[in-house]
């Protein structure tokens, strides 16, 4: 198993380079091989997670030891959270790629998308690999940058407008996680997470502490989009090609947001009650924002990204409930619980979310608008795009039998346990302003009476584009089988357990 | 002995597992054939149906075997080898089969069968619904396990995707239809987000999620809490004031055989049913909540059959008779006496039978003539006369007329008001008002039910309709079978019905007056047969026809007296006229006003997002600033 672990960054990343360098030689290469490569990762990160045996795997590069006590060599951590977010990341990854085949044919560039599209992948693969916090800014930036030139592949005004403002904003955040990164480094005379993690529990300087971990809630939040750091979302996710929009959703905020902030939180710094609350709070506020902000918009795709927003508040209260259990001393199962809750949203969301923008994908590729108001009455002609995206609305909207459903049930559930009852309130009137606003878009979209389209030109999209979105779509409904107890335990619980038990974490430092 | 012991439990579980996985796979199958075979979808469907009925009377029969049943003991799951990881899932799929639960079913089972033979003539190419009769198998199989799951998540998964098929039963064919469908699905969604949160009430209070093992005190402000959460989730679902808005839009624009499906038959069983479970299972209410479950009883009769009385659109004016109706199941229940159970359940059943046969007889009328507006339609007696039968015949019965079973449930219920009066407490001392309310709620539905059988059926035969003639057999089947019952569940009310049917489900009651209804009827029977006689021995030979007297004026002939003007007087009455005002403009729908309010903030929020960089810029670092003042300060 341990030395599976750098294809994960050296396939794609190699895949990039081939594209850039022999894509416009062989056509077929650059189309099937993101695909095929991806295909494989997920086959990989899926025989990860069912032959994972609940250990930590360690990948060293490079094969420097350890100098005064101090790791300085290169170190790729695999953990439950890790082999998660490897499954997602690389799922949602190849069939946005493989949707994208015929997506993107319209463009000129097709290599530079590839090329981009693998990098991006590469990036995010090594954010969650990465042991030390210095090689996952580098592998964060290889992620960013590569989404500011994707959000922007179409080059139009606006396009380039909204990709502008993601990039100064995004680099903003860099600067502060950076600046932050120094500051430890200055601090603890390290950069690997475990033994940052040691040094900090033997000596504490709290309010120092306190400054950094603020500034990695900023910088982190703001690319996870989280209130008040979530402005340039919008624009940017609804502003790139539909695959992209689909990963950005779907995968790169947590990747190198949510995925960021609990690896740090629970593994490098102590949980304090007022960080969880302030964590709670934010999540809280963006859950509630967001998706009043979202109810009113005309555009299918701003409306999908506004509701990212919201849905990560969700993943972050059921995070935040947990540490918030944790810090106080409280049950531990509950707070393993509300984590579960959060991190099964997480999952989930990427499969719908992702889902939903390769509808609106559809639905722009074959009616060249996604304008809610000049939309309407598709269902008969587009059957597959207006069925998944119902099961993916509903999904979303936390109707039962769908993953969405059980993920808030869970989070709810927890936050009542944990006595509070507003923040309880709160996420069910949330879901059901995510209910009224997705049945908006599948009114305004597949209902009604068909406007004048050209009928000939309306049909169904091709077919890798409805395979992606098949797929997704029974993934929106297999994925409830994972609240089943029996697998609950195997996957979820123990994912959760390597998280809250830093010393487990820390326990990586004597195979250094 | 023990061998026909033996044998006795498993078909009692066979037939279980029967209810219980035949329409779910059904239903599964249908989705998954192509659109093309829809007469083999059709037969199918119906064949699963009967099954189905036959299986859910023979556990209706089968007195006491067993009143747990694990799922995972029944058909395909037993075969399942589960791992001792999976243990804790057993837990969860308990179902009760007790005598409620299993009469809930016989009656879902009951209507599903009349509702697919009717949709064979109904449902045809031209007003086809995808994978209708996927979703009809899917709605028999959610509300089957919905009535039987004891555990109640396991109740609120089902329960929940009933409102999926609801949305999915009706067409969206234009603006109008698609919001009915939108504003269903997220009214009954948001009611299922509230049983959520008195779930999540329950588990911190500790105790179990099972309904036959609950029983919490509402003594303090969370439990009371979690009380109202339920009941708001069952009574959107049946659809009692103030969440009933959605089920008039349904039953306008859905096609007559899903509003006579769903918000006619089904989800009255399974609101009440979760209502009964509420009040009487999981909580013991106080004379408060009494109080206030009256309190909306009478509420929702007035304004339901008030709104009614208005309307020009047949189907939209049955709508609010479902609402309407409600209100006496809610008022039986809130009484919470022996009687007032019996009386509000067998009311939910005889809602449903002559409430799924008015929309089917709308249905009927809708295909035939085409037109959705009473003012447009009349004489079509003569042309439909088995419709015209089955509607008169459940226009009495809704109308509280004896001998028919509406009356005979009526009756037990203000049997149950008066004998409630008895008791002190606050609510039992204002008897008189409940009484009095549900009485004229009564009167005024008749007076509503005069406007839609004249509106309808009498008057001139107008011209267009010549052609006009029955419909088919397996549409006026289904009807005629349905007004039978009605008759017969109201003429053996006091001698067979009420004693077998409902006497097991709440125990021993007594009236307090004595009644009979065979009696009755025969009485009723032969008072008829004398007026006739008396009429036939008469002065029959000296009868002459004549037109209908218009005050002196010369009758032409396409001159027809609309039955809706005369209701306007009500609307220009003072007081009235300034609430239908409010009403047209949906100032009292919960669902208009709560979207007002949340347009309102989205709107608010909006404007601060300019798309200016530099202000985005700013949130992050005031934001960033906000938090370190904060916490540094504190610490």
């Amino acid at each position: 198993m341990n030395s599976l672990i750098p294809l994960f960054i050296i396939l794609p990343l190699a895949t990039a380079i081939l594209i850039m360098l022999f894509g416009r030689l062989a056509k077929v290469l650059q189309k099937a091989l993101p695909s095929a490569v991806l295909l494989f990762l997920t086959g990989l990160s899926f025989y990860f997670i069912i032959s994972w045996d609940s250990g930590i795997y360690i990948y060293e590069i490079g094969g420097w030891g350890p100098i005064d006590n101090i790791p300085i060599s290169i170190y790729f951590v695999l953990d439950g959270l890790s082999i998660l977010m490897l499954c997602i990341i690389n799922l949602v990854g190849f069939l946005s790629g493989f949707y994208a085949i015929s997506y993107i044919k319209r463009y000129t560039g097709e290599n530079k998308f590839y090329a981009l599209f693998c990098l991006m992948i590469a990036g995010m693969n090594g954010v969650v690999l990465s042991g030390d916090i210095f090689n996952l800014y580098v592998y964060l930036e290889i992620a960013a940058i590569s989404s500011y030139a994707l959000v922007a592949f179409e080059v139009e005004k606006e396009k380039l407008e909204a990709s502008y403002k993601y990039q100064v904003l995004g680099c903003l955040s860099s600067f502060f996680i950076l600046l932050n990164i120094g500051l430890l480094y200055w601090y603890t005379k390290s950069l690997n997470i475990a033994d940052i993690s040691r040094i900090m529990e033997a000596s504490a300087n709290k309010n120092l502490i306190i400054f950094i971990q603020i500034l990695f809630i900023a910088g982190f939040g703001l690319k996870a989009a989280l209130i008040p750091f979530h402005a340039w979302l919008p624009d940017a996710h609804s502003s790139a090609p539909s695959p992209i929009s689909a990963m950005l959703s779907g995968v790169l905020i947590k990747a190198i947001g949510i995925y960021l902030i609990i690896r740090l939180f629970f593994n490098m710094f102590d949980i304090t009650y007022e960080i969880a609350l302030l964590i709670t709070v934010i999540g809280t506020l963006s859950m509630v924002i967001g998706v009043l902000l979202a109810i009113g918009q005309w555009d299918m795709k701003r409306l999908l990204a506004y509701h990212s927003i919201s849905q990560m508040g969700y993943v972050i209260i059921g995070i935040g409930i947990g540490m918030l259990i944790l810090a106080k001393g409280g049950n531990k199962s509950w707070a393993a619980l509300s984590i579960a809750g959060g991190l099964f949203h997480m999952t989930n969301h990427a499969v719908f979310k992702g889902l939903l923008f390769l509808n609106a994908g559809a639905v722009e590729y074959t009616t060249g608008t996604r304008n809610l108001k000049e939309l309407g009455g598709l269902s008969g002609s587009m059957p597959v795009t207006s069925s998944t995206s119902l099961s993916a609305s509903m999904a979303i909207s936390g109707i039962p039998p769908f993953n969405g459903f059980f993920s808030k049930l869970i989070i709810i559930i927890a936050a009542a346990k944990a006595q509070y009852f507003l923040l309880t309130f709160l996420a069910i009137s949330v879901s059901i302003i995510t209910l009224a606003s997705f049945l908006k878009l599948q009114k305004k979209t597949f209902y009604g009476k068909l406007k004048n389209w050209n009928l000939n030109k309306i049909k169904e999209a091709p077919f890798t584009m409805c395979f992606s979105m098949i797929v997704l779509a029974i993934l929106c409904i297999g994925l409830s089988l994972l609240i089943i107890p029996g697998i609950r335990e195997n996957i979820m619980i123990h994912v959760v357990y390597t998280l809250i038990n830093k010393s487990n974490y820390l326990l990586i430092l004597s195979e250094l | 002995m023990t061998i026909a012991r033996e044998l006795f439990i498993s078909t009692f579980l066979a037939n279980i597992s029967f209810i219980v996985f035949l329409p779910l796979f059904t239903g599964i199958l249908l989705i998954v054939l192509p659109q093309r075979f829809r007469i083999f979808k059709q037969v199918f469907a119906l064949i699963i149906s009967i099954i189905t009925f036959i299986s859910a009377l023979l556990i209706y029969i089968a007195k006491s075997a067993g009143r747990y049943v694990n799922l995972f003991n029944l058909f395909p799951l037993r075969y399942l080898s589960l791992s001792e990881d999976f243990e804790a899932v057993t837990g969860l799929a308990v179902l009760n089969v007790d005598n409620l639960a299993k009469l809930i079913v016989l009656f879902v089972c009951l209507f599903s069968v009349i509702i697919i033979i009717y949709s064979f003539a109904y449902i045809n190419k031209a007003n086809n619904i995808r994978n209708y009769y996927a979703y009809l198998m899917l709605t028999l199989a959610c509300s089957v396990c919905a009535a039987l799951a004891d555990n109640l998540i396991l109740f609120i998964i089902f329960w929940g995707f009933l409102c999926l098929t609801l949305y999915k039963l009706i067409k969206g064919y234009d603006e109008e239809s698609s919001t009915a469908a939108t504003k269903s699905l997220i009214l009954i969604g948001a009611s299922d987000g509230f049983i959520i949160f008195g779930m999540a009430v329950l588990w911190k209070i500790g105790q179990t999620m099972e309904i036959s093992r609950l029983n919490v005190a509402t003594n303090n402000f969370l439990n009371v809490f979690a009380f109202f959460s339920f009941l708001i989730g069952s009574f959107t679902k049946a659809g009692a004031f103030p969440f009933h808005t959605w089920i008039p839009d349904y039953a306008k624009k859905a096609p007559a055989s899903s509003s006579a499906f769903l918000p006619a038959s089904l989800d009255k069983l399974l609101g009440i049913y979760f209502m009964v479970r509420i009040c009487k299972d999981m909580f013991v209410i106080n004379q408060w909540l009494t109080l206030i479950l009256l309190i909306t009883g009478v509420i929702t009769i007035i304004i339901g059959v008030m709104m009614a009385l208005m309307q020009h659109n047949y189907k939209r004016l049955l709508g609010y008779h479902a609402v309407s109706q409600v209100g006496y199941m809610v008022v039986g229940l809130g009484l919470g006496t022996p009687l007032g159970i019996v009386g509000g359940l067998f009311h939910m059943i005889n809602n449903a039978l002559y409430k799924s046969g008015l929309f089917l007889v709308a249905g009927s009328i809708e295909k035939r003539t085409g037109k959705e507006n009473l003012n447009d339609l009349g004489g079509l007696s003569r042309a439909m006369p088995l419709t015209f039968i089955a509607a008169l015949i459940f226009s009495l019965s809704i109308s509280g007329i004896p001998p028919f079973n509406g009356f005979a449930s009526k009756w037990t219920i203000y049997q149950g008001i008066v004998d409630f009066g008895k008791e002190t407490g606050i609510a039992n001392r204002l008897w008189i008002i409940w009484l009095s309310l549900a009485v004229i709620g009564s009167a005024l539905t008749l007076a509503s039910f005069v406007k839609f059988i004249t509106g309808a059926f009498m008057g001139r035969a107008r011209k267009e309709f010549n052609k006009v003639k029955e419909v088919s057999t397996v549409m006026w089947l289904p009807q005629v079978f349905l007004a039978l019952v009605c008759i017969g569940f109201g003429i053996f009310a006091t001698n067979l019905v009420l004693p077998k049917i409902f006497a097991p489900l709440v125990g021993d009651f007594q009236y307090a007056g004595s009644w009979n209804s065979s009696t009755i009827s025969f009485l009723v029977l032969i008072s008829i047969i004398l007026g006739f006689l008396i009429y036939l021995a008469g002065n029959i030979k000296n009868m002459r026809t004549a037109d209908s007297f218009v005050g002196g004026e010369k009758i032409q002939q396409q001159t027809g007296y609309s039955s809706t003007e005369f209701y306007k007087t009500i609307s220009n009455f003072n007081i009235f006229s300034f609430f239908y005002k409010k009403a047209d403009n949906k100032r009292f729908d919960i669902y208009n006003v709560s979207k007002d309010i949340i347009l309102w903030l989205y709107r608010r929020f909006s404007t601060a997002h300019s798309g200016v960089l530099s202000s985005y810029a700013i949130w992050f670092l005031v934001g960033l600033t906000i938090m370190l003042i904060l916490l540094l300060s504190f610490i």
